[in-house]
């Protein structure tokens, strides 16, 4: 069977579908017919991937690389979790960049 | 942050599910919305499973075919997860979801955490969101995001080696204008700051 990569037939306009073309693996969405296209839309009219490739365009390379290296981002990601330790909020004014980091 | 969590992804068994709130699509990222394109996502990658397939036969059958109901969401989204070894999950931009939609949110987010104790949750918003956010989760870590020089410098070399028309840059008006640049930088927040408020 041939695997299409699914683009939405129509604009569903969420600002969440900016670019087309996918590549990267987490972007890239194969449905294996068109039921599973629409129990895909119908669980959610948004497609984040797309947004997430017109930011990962723009996007320099190693900007926001020090929270990777902070003791707070490092428990989070690698503690047990459970309770409000799963959570991690960034908090900035507009225009810092929290949307690019990396 | 999510292609840093997706480069892990590939060597472990995680899945990594995004969103981007976006003030321009606020009717439409509903909660429900929300939380079936993190499922969607979730999905996407091995099979429909199974009792989301069944759920959407079901719909069909109502005349015109029946809307997804949060609480069942919910359920195939929890069933979702625990099949997965562990689940990020990022949403962007708390502060541009609709107001009356973010404590429905953050109740759903809770829930997910609580059920499923694996999963790991990263927000970015705006300080004033912070409060909404303790208020559901008490001991959150917060990190303040700051313009970083480092960054800055980097992202303008880069935009001024793309610069069109080279000819008209030279050493001096480089330096001159990364220096302002950087000077202002801390200004620039403030006053972006004050506009938006």
């Amino acid at each position: 069977m041939a695997h299409a990569a699914h683009t939405p037939s129509v604009n569903i306009g969420d600002g969440n579908s900016r670019c087309g073309n996918i590549t990267h693996s987490f972007n890239t969405t194969f449905y294996k017919s068109d039921e599973d296209e629409q129990i895909m839309r119908w669980l959610s009219p948004l497609e984040p991937s797309n947004r997430h490739q017109g930011v990962r365009t723009d996007r320099l390379d190693g900007v926001g690389g020090w929270l990777l290296e902070t003791s707070e981002f490092r428990e989070w990601r690698g503690g047990r979790g459970g309770a409000d330790k799963g959570i991690l909020f960034c908090s900035g004014n507009p225009g810092v960049g929290k949307t690019y980091l990396r | 942050m999510i292609d840093s969590l997706c480069d892990e992804e590939r060597e472990e068994e995680i899945a990594v599910a995004c969103l981007y709130c976006d003030f321009l699509a606020q009717q439409e990222q509903t909660v429900t919305n929300i939380m079936g394109a993190i499922l969607k996502q979730l999905v996407g990658r091995g099979g429909i499973p199974n009792d989301v397939r069944d759920a959407f036969e079901k719909g069909k059958k109502e005349i015109g075919g029946r809307g997804l109901l949060l609480s069942d969401l919910m359920r195939m989204l929890r069933a979702a997860i625990s099949s997965l070894s562990r689940v990020f999950i990022c949403i962007d931009a708390l502060d541009e979801c609709l107001p009356k939609y973010l404590p429905e949110l953050l109740k759903s987010l809770g829930y997910i955490v609580q059920e499923c104790p694996r999963t790991k949750i990263f927000l970015t918003g705006r300080p004033h969101v912070r409060e909404a956010i303790q208020r559901y989760f008490a001991g959150v870590v917060v990190i303040p995001i700051s313009p970083n020089t480092d960054d800055v410098k980097n992202y303008l070399e880069m935009r001024l080696d793309r610069d069109d028309d080279p000819e008209a840059m030279d050493g001096d008006l480089r330096a001159a204008i990364e220096e302002v640049i950087l000077d202002k930088m801390s200004d620039m927040y403030v006053e972006l700051f004050q506009l938006y408020r």
